[in-house]
């Protein structure tokens, strides 16, 4: 994506928001569970980083700028959610969970799951390498990070991930172990 | 499969999470940053803040100045520092109910001591000169003891 926004500039905004508000709310699916949650933190993300347009300085692009700002509203959102967790579990003593919504069934999956469990640092280091396709030095850009520390999260995402989804292995086992006494019948 | 780059993961869980995440569809929804209005500033706040400290100041000097924190004496104090009550207006009228102009401060020259027009009877007897005789208290044979008269004096001679 060409780089060349004009600090400042609305039209400059209202195309970056084009372009980079579907990425940002990925990242932020990877992040947080709830979808209505992604979307509040991606929204105010774009509202935070217009207020601070004119101050934005092209040395990092800004893509990256706008991902640094989701991802701390993110985990701003996961940490009060735990508390909001634990008084929700206060209010409800005694009363069923209520059912959870068809309409988020799509977006579960075991990987995204195992995604969500990684501590959003490293689950947003390893959305931005491998899905969107930052380098190091844009991620350490994106998360206000050195590109040595992007590296260990990069690592360490990725063996976090690996441990999570063995029991669901991405490569489909066969279904008969393959007995070398057995002969195929030759037409 | 050789990995040139060490932050590199398994090609098949990078296509999978590529296309996992790739279909989730963002809401279509109108971006919140074209509506939402300025950031509030501290800065818009200082008049209020101003306001609050100025009145805080004020209530503190009028209660140090009257030593009451009740308003109503606050009120009366400046009443009484704008309008001071007039001399005239001293509550010494008596029955006439006329201002004294000029009164002489009469009793303020007052001794302590009146000096009566006529002094008062004391209420101790008086030594006078009575042409009775006095009755000397000398023992008597008579066993008549004389009934001592009002204004018997005392022996003369002591």
């Amino acid at each position: 994506m060409p780089d060349d926004f004009r600090p400042g500039s609305r039209e400059d905004f209202d195309r970056l928001y084009r372009v980079a508000y579907p990425r940002v709310y990925r990242t932020l699916t990877a992040l947080l569970s709830d979808p209505a949650a992604a979307e509040d933190c991606a929204q105010d993300a774009f509202v935070q980083a217009f207020h601070a347009w004119s101050r934005w300085r092209p040395e990092a692009p800004a893509e990256a700028w706008i991902h640094r700002i989701a991802v701390n509203r993110a985990i701003s959102y996961r940490r009060s959610a735990k508390l909001r967790s634990v008084g929700e579990v206060l209010r409800r003593l005694g009363r069923p969970a209520p059912a959870p919504d068809p309409a988020d069934h799509a977006l579960r999956s075991d990987l995204l799951d195992a995604l969500r469990a990684l501590p959003p640092k490293l689950a947003a280091a390893i959305v931005l390498r491998h899905v969107h396709g930052y380098n190091n030095r844009e991620i350490a850009a994106a998360l206000g990070v050195s590109e040595r520390t992007v590296g260990t999260r990069l690592r360490q995402a990725a063996e976090r991930l690996r441990h999570a989804l063995e029991p669901f292995s991405l490569e489909a086992p066969s279904a008969f172990q393959a007995d070398s006494s057995e002969f195929h019948v030759k037409d | 499969m050789s990995k040139t780059d060490p932050d590199e993961i398994d090609p098949l869980l990078k296509a999978r999470l590529r296309a996992e995440l790739n279909a989730v569809r963002p809401p279509s929804s109108l971006p919140r940053y074209a509506t939402a209005g300025p950031p509030i500033r501290a800065w818009r706040l200082a008049p209020v803040a101003l306001a609050i400290a100025f009145t805080g100041i004020l209530a503190l000097t009028a209660f140090a100045a009257t030593g009451s924190p009740n308003p109503a004496v606050w009120t009366n104090r400046v009443e009484t520092v704008i309008n001071p009550p007039s001399p005239s207006s001293a509550p010494e009228s008596e029955s006439t109910g006329e201002p004294r102009i000029g009164s002489p401060a009469a009793p303020t020259h007052r001794p302590t001591a009146e000096p009566s027009e006529q002094p008062e009877p004391a209420n101790t007897p008086e030594p006078t000169e009575s042409t009775e005789p006095a009755q000397s208290p000398e023992p008597s044979d008579d066993h008549q003891s004389p009934s001592p008269s009002p204004s018997s004096p005392p022996s003369a001679d002591h």
